[in-house]
């Protein structure tokens, strides 16, 4: 039985957690947003054909890249200091390398389907 | 700052413990069918001339009409193997996951019974129509 936590938004985003926090609330919305493109990705293996729209759509395609790729990224770097509890001692560098990896990748990403999304 | 951890001898086996392991194993299991599906698709574009797009977009969306891979059988069944497997990952790593998250707002036992049954049958229809499609695509 778990405890009941009535804790506003507001109060919630008051909460001086920092970089753990954030990471961890993020990890959270990209877990849910992968969940919601898991489903969409069985819609159109059953042939619903309208979801391909919404897929090749690219401001979807940009809200997912942001989401996802920091759900991949912030699970490896989750799954790596787990494995390895030695470097839980380092965990802000290693977020603070996160952050920079995830800069790099997501900003090419979206750079390559702003430029798809322009024709070029 | 002093670390806390616990041997895995003393965690003991149990529910929260197994799916720790399972969760943390899949996010390696799919970086790695990842690598292997685009070092596969990378080969397999050059041997048959394919666009690399069109065979990873086969490989993701099996609605594609028509195999790139064309007459390379064995390797069409590996990729449908890989994807299969990638998908069960995911799912088996979603579930806990969105699990995680619904048992953080469903406090009452009653709900956090039904929504495991809802989650998990979920992804029991969902792999068996994904796995349909793929290996009959």
């Amino acid at each position: 039985m778990g405890v009941n936590r009535n804790i506003s938004l507001s109060a919630a985003l008051q909460y001086k957690g920092r970089d753990p926090y954030w990471t961890y609330i993020l990890h959270r919305i990209g877990g849910s947003a992968l969940f919601i493109f898991f489903t969409m990705y069985i819609l159109v293996l059953v042939g619903v054909d309208s979801v391909n729209a919404i897929f090749s759509n690219w401001l979807f395609q940009i809200f997912m890249l942001v989401f996802g790729l920091f759900h991949a990224i912030n699970g490896l770097r989750i799954t790596i200091l787990d494995l390895w509890p030695n470097l839980i001692e380092h965990y802000r560098q290693a977020i603070n390398i996160e952050w920079m990896v995830y800069a790099l990748i997501c900003g090419f990403a979206i750079f390559v389907v702003l430029r798809n999304a322009m024709g070029g | 700052m002093a670390t806390r951890t616990l041997p895995l001898s003393k965690r003991g086996f149990n529910f929260e413990t197994t799916m720790w392991i399972f969760t943390r194993f899949t996010v390696i299991a799919m970086y790695g069918l990842i690598l292997a599906g685009l070092i596969g698709a990378l080969i397999m574009s050059a041997r048959t001339g394919a666009n690399l797009a069109d065979i990873l977009y086969w490989a993701f969306f099996p609605n594609l009409s028509g195999n790139p891979l064309g007459a390379y059988i064995g390797v069409t069944i590996l990729a449908k193997l890989m994807v299969v497997a990638f998908v069960l990952v995911v799912s088996g790593h979603g579930v806990h996951g969105v699990l995680e998250i619904l048992d953080d707002y469903f406090t009452s036992a009653f709900a956090r019974r039904w929504s495991r049954n809802f989650i998990i049958t979920y992804a029991i229809v969902a792999n068996l129509i994904a796995i349909y499609v793929i290996w009959t695509s």
